[in-house]
Parts: C-alpha cells; sequence; structure tokens
C-alpha cells in the first residue's frame, strides 16, 4: 500500500463522484486527477460544489456514490478520514483553542505515535518553512489572522501527507496579505513538492498560483486547463464571463473554417474569431462572442472593415492605470480600456480586436 | 419641513436615585442571607445555644460532637452518596449533553429533560417510592436513595453541559480526524478538554445537591439515614442532641460554601475563558 502511494505518478483520482443534500444536487458525475506534484486549483461561486469535493477527498464527507477515489494509487473510497494520506488546510483555520502553537502542529505526529524527540524536530521544521518558530509556545487565541493560517498550514504539512487540500484558505485575510500570502504559498509547494488541491472563488488566485485549473459550476466540471487556457480560450458562455470577459456579444456563426477558426456576424459586422469549441456551434445558429475590454481598440473610423464595430462612446471612469470607456453599439453596450492617458478618444467611432482575441462560445 | 420633536424628556428615570437602590437592595439581601447563618455559626460556640444568646462562649458543643459517635455513620454515608451522584451526574450529563444538539428535536428534548426542576421533592419522592417499593416490590436502601439524587440534580448538570456542548465547534473534530484521530482520540484530545470545565461543574452540582437533599430521601431511604435526615430528626424531637446540630451545622457549611465557590467558579470563569 505504502509502496503504491510512493510510486503512482497521479495522486489524486476521482472517478464520477455524485452527492446530495437531500433533493440537491452537489457533486453530478463529476471526476478529477491531480499529477504527482501539481498545484491543482478548483474554481467556482459559493454553491457550486468545490468545497464539497473537497470534503469527499479528504472523506468528511461520503459521497452518494463513487466511480473510483484513490489518493496515491491507494482506494480511499471506503476508509474513513483519519485514515486518509491526506489533510486539510480548512478556511475557518479549526485551530485546537487549548493547545499552543506548537501542539497544534504536532497533533497528527502524536496521533500517528511518532517519538518525542522526532516529532520535536519536525513540528520546528514546519514552524520554520511558515516563519513562526518565535511563537511556538503562544496560544492560538494570542495569534493574528494571518499567523492562524500558518499555523494551520504547518499542522497540515507536517505529516507530510500525499495530498494537501485548501479550502480557500486566504478568504479571511485582507488583501495586502492575501497577496503576499499567494506568493508564499507557490514557494511552499515547490520546497515541499507535494500535491496541492486549492480552493478558491477568485479567479485571480487561480490564475497566479495554479499549474492547472478546474472551473466548476452547478456540481458540474464546466472547463479544466492551464490557467492561460481558462484566461484566454473558454469554452462556454460562464466560462468566458467567470473569468472576466466583459464583453459578451450576440452573434450568428457564418462559417467555420479549419483550425478552429469561425467567422461570425455581429450586429451585421464580419468578425473572424476564435474557438475551442468548434463542434458545439454550427453554422447559421446563435453564439456569443466574448472579448476582453482591454483586447477592444478604439478606431477613428466606422468603415465596412473586418473585426471591425461601429459604437458611440458613452460614460468613462477614470481608474488611475486607465480609464474604463463604455459605448453604445447596435450589438448592445461595450466595455473597453484607454490606457494612454494623453490618448483620450474622446470622438472614436468604432472598435476593433484581432481575430486572437476574440472568442467565440456557444449560447 | 417638518420639526424635528426632541425625545421626551422622562426626568425620573435620569434620578439620581436608581443606582443607589440596586446597591441597598443588593447589601440588604446580602446581610439577610448571611446574617443568620453568622448568628448559627456563633451560637455553636455557644454554651446554651438554644437560649440564643452567644455568651459565655465555650467549644463544649463541638467537644460533644466529637464525643457523640451518632453522626459520623450517616456523614460519611452522605458523603460516600454524594461523591457517586456527583460522577454518575457528570458522565450522563456528559453523554446527553453532547447528543442533544445533534438531534433534530434539541429543543424537545430540552424541555422534556428540565421539566423534573419544576416538580416538587415530595412529589417526585413519593412517585418514586410507589413505583420502586409498591409496585416493583424493591427493599429501598442507599441505592434508592442515590438513583432520587441523580434524578434531581441531573437537570442542574444537563443545564450547565449543555452552555458549553451548544456553542461547540464541531469543526475541531472534523479537523482531529482529518489529522488522524480516530472517534476516541477525538473525543479525549479535544472535546472532552473543551468541554472539561461543564463536566466539572455538572459533577459538583451533583455533589453539592445530594449532600443537602432530604425531601427525596424520606422517601427513599428506607432503613437507611443520611446526614440531612439525621440532622432533621434530631433537630426535630427533643433530646439532649440539639446543641451539636448547631456545631455541625456550621461544620457542613463550612464544607459546602466553599465547594458552592467553586461550583460558580468552574461555572463563569472557566467557561468563558474556554471558549
Amino acid at each position: 500500500m505504502a509502496k503504491a502511494a510512493t510510486q503512482s505518478a497521479t495522486m489524486l483520482e476521482a472517478r464520477d463522484i455524485v452527492h446530495r443534500y437531500g433533493p440537491v444536487v452537489a457533486l453530478d458525475h463529476v471526476s478529477i486527477t491531480a499529477a504527482r506534484g501539481e498545484f491543482l486549483t478548483i474554481l467556482g461561486e459559493s454553491g457550486s460544489g468545490k468545497t464539497t469535493m473537497l470534503r469527499v477527498i479528504s472523506g468528511l464527507e461520503r459521497p452518494h456514490s463513487v466511480g473510483a477515489l484513490l489518493i496515491g494509487g491507494e482506494d480511499v473510497a471506503n476508509l474513513p478520514a483519519a485514515q486518509r494520506n491526506c489533510t486539510t488546510v480548512f478556511q475557518s483555520y479549526a485551530l485546537f483553542p487549548h493547545m499552543s502553537v506548537e501542539e497544534n502542529v504536532a497533533y497528527g505526529l502524536k496521533i500517528r505515535g511518532v517519538p518525542m524527540d522526532e516529532r520535536r524536530r519536525r513540528v520546528d521544521e514546519a514552524l520554520n518553512l511558515v516563519r513562526l518558530h518565535q511563537k511556538s509556545a503562544r496560544r492560538i487565541g494570542q495569534l493574528s489572522g494571518g499567523e492562524r493560517q500558518r499555523v494551520a498550514l504547518a499542522r497540515a504539512i507536517v505529516t507530510r501527507p500525499a495530498l494537501l487540500l485548501l479550502d480557500e484558505p486566504l478568504g479571511a485575510l485582507d488583501e495586502r496579505l492575501r497577496y503576499d500570502m499567494q506568493t508564499e504559498l507557490v514557494e511552499l509547494h515547490k520546497t515541499l513538492g507535494m500535491t496541492f488541491i486549492y480552493i478558491t472563488h477568485s479567479q485571480e488566485e487561480a490564475l497566479t498560483m495554479s499549474d492547472r485549473i478546474l472551473l466548476m459550476r452547478h456540481g458540474r466540471v464546466e472547463q479544466a486547463g492551464r490557467p492561460e487556457e481558462l484566461f484566454d480560450r473558454p469554452v462556454s458562455r460562464f466560462a468566458a464571463s467567470f473569468m472576466g470577459f466583459e464583453n459578451l456579444l450576440p452573434c450568428r456563426v457564418e462559417h467555420k473554417l479549419a483550425g478552429g477558426r469561425v467567422v461570425v456576424r455581429v450586429a451585421g459586422r464580419v468578425f473572424h474569431a476564435t474557438t475551442v469549441v468548434q463542434d458545439a456551434l454550427s453554422e447559421g445558429s446563435d453564439a456569443v462572442l466574448a472579448v476582453r475590454a482591454e483586447r477592444f481598440a478604439p478606431a477613428d473610423v466606422a468603415s465596412d472593415a473586418l473585426n471591425l464595430l461601429p459604437c458611440r462612446p458613452t460614460e468613462r471612469f477614470y481608474r488611475g492605470k486607465y480609464v474604463d470607456q463604455r459605448a453604445e453599439s447596435d450589438a448592445g453596450p461595450l466595455r473597453f480600456r484607454v490606457w494612454d492617458k494623453a490618448n483620450s478618444f474622446a470622438d472614436f467611432a468604432a472598435v476593433r480586436c484581432s481575430e486572437a482575441d476574440c472568442v467565440v462560445v456557444p449560447q | 419641513m417638518s420639526n424635528l420633536v426632541a425625545p421626551s424628556r422622562d426626568l425620573w428615570s435620569y434620578a439620581r436615585i436608581w443606582p443607589g437602590l440596586a446597591k441597598w437592595s443588593g447589601w440588604g439581601l446580602l446581610i439577610l442571607i448571611y446574617a443568620p447563618l453568622a448568628w448559627l455559626a456563633l451560637l455553636s460556640f455557644s454554651t446554651r445555644p438554644l437560649s440564643g444568646i452567644p455568651y459565655p462562649l465555650s467549644l463544649t458543643n463541638y467537644a460533644a460532637l466529637v464525643h457523640t459517635p451518632g453522626w459520623t455513620g450517616p456523614f460519611l454515608i452522605s458523603l460516600g452518596i454524594a461523591l457517586l451522584v456527583g460522577l454518575i451526574t457528570a458522565v450522563i450529563a456528559c453523554f446527553v449533553g453532547r447528543a442533544i444538539p445533534r438531534s433534530p428535536r434539541a429543543g424537545t428534548i430540552v424541555l422534556i429533560a428540565l421539566l423534573p426542576l419544576f416538580i416538587p421533592g415530595v412529589s417526585l419522592g413519593a412517585a418514586l417510592f410507589i413505583f420502586l417499593r409498591v409496585l416493583l416490590g424493591l427493599n429501598l436502601g442507599y441505592w434508592s436513595i442515590m438513583l432520587g439524587h441523580v434524578i434531581w440534580s441531573f437537570p442542574f448538570a444537563l443545564i450547565i453541559v449543555l452552555v458549553l456542548t451548544t456553542r461547540f465547534d464541531h469543526r475541531l473534530l472534523e479537523a482531529a480526524s482529518d489529522l488522524g484521530a480516530g472517534p476516541w482520540r477525538r473525543f479525549w484530545d479535544i472535546e472532552f478538554p473543551l468541554l472539561r470545565p461543564a463536566i466539572i461543574g455538572a459533577g459538583l452540582f451533583g455533589f453539592l445537591l445530594s449532600f443537602n437533599e432530604v425531601q427525596r430521601s424520606i422517601f427513599l431511604r428506607g432503613t437507611a439515614t443520611t446526614m440531612p435526615i439525621w440532622n432533621w430528626t434530631m433537630a426535630s424531637s427533643q433530646q439532649s442532641q440539639i446543641p451539636i446540630i448547631f456545631s455541625l451545622a456550621t461544620v457542613i457549611l463550612a464544607v459546602v460554601l466553599p465547594l458552592l465557590c467553586l461550583v460558580f467558579w468552574f461555572i463563569f470563569v472557566r467557561i468563558e475563558k474556554g471558549r
């Protein structure tokens, strides 16, 4: 069993997980795999099933039905949480209030019957990693939010689990601290070489930290891929909107071309665009053209050129680094960014966008 | 534009008398409680306690207490029964108190469990007597006294335990499971230490309630005698033993009052700190 865990290249394999809370389907045939040493992020809004999935992996929730659930090659589908080779950093931290920092971190080792000297050495090591070794004698009540977060992290990694599960660990921290902790977590992941499964609702956190992202919606996996793929190549209207595509314009598919290219018509104008879900689009059907605000560029004249949409400017909002410009077009309201302060574009007549930045998704 | 109306100036509620009234009625009540007790303690040193005059002082009654063999038996019996009742009550209250918050009908269960608080002791004693002696035909004795005391003290113990169990953070138990602790370790390492002040408070309450209990014991004692029953019998009969009741009551007070302080310290200081 232990041998399988050390040799397997796939650290987590969850196949066809179904879970219900009464009539509510929390997980609808979800399958997830994570490779050894991978930083996998499960992204989704609250109620998407991401936390339920984490609880199923850790064993704190028994799913309704399981196709397969393997951690480090070991079948854990019928093992209680206490016997699974993974630990969790809880959103609430769940630190034991009656124990000191040191005792909290040592708890997993104490349960495993690790001798006193080794226990002390490994606790010191873990507290060093999270830079809390000076506060090992403190009570939990004497720590700040950021320090509690570090204790929770040290307590989870000290047993060297095959999988480290992190349930929105940065959710309760203020923005500055959250930013620092992101960097620290990525470094910790590199140092430990452990497999991380990270839950968040923040696309920014997901993009900056992960090797791979799994976007969940209504208990299903909406899209899975590398951060660049989720950022630039959404597969659905939801994925596009969740990943921050500000402009979702109705369009009609004209032609499908080879290599994921597609020709669409937006408010009578012809756009050359890309898509990763060509099979889901059929010629003549309605679809959605997704464009990020920063990928639209204003143009002086509304000619009949390709990838050009006539519009007239409306409000503008000063945002410091850029100006948030709104415009009205035949396809609906548009949003784009003007970065160059000198070039005010007060009287543009259209916006243009390159083919690579126009993404078509099914309606 | 409508005029803003100032809040009505009910001057009487600002009167200085109120804080003073609270303070002096509080002191008055404390005097009412402790003055008679102090007077009793003082009279226990009197040569003739029944005269109500403390003078002349002497230790005669305490000497008599030491030389009267009658009370030591009931005293030790009461002590033993109270210790066992405290232990049993604490354990049962701990089990029940942990289970109630997880139940979907917690409110109903608590209501039913706490109702015995309002049943008069004589009624409960009589009911238990009829049930055990008449209906089941059992021989009553120390065990039935103990049973009656456990029934009597359980609701108090339950209330104390519920204070902590109802706001216990069950995510801590999930964290312990996640770190590898089975149900048994989870209870001893996490749950018990956090509930300990309440469980000890429950045990002390059980001890005190049992140690002073008369009403139920009268019905349930069979031929056995406890300290309060012995006191009561002595005090109500015209015997020469009466003077030593004063010193005995003082001794008991000296034991019970510090224990009560301990109970309240556990309940209000430790439980608050443990949160």
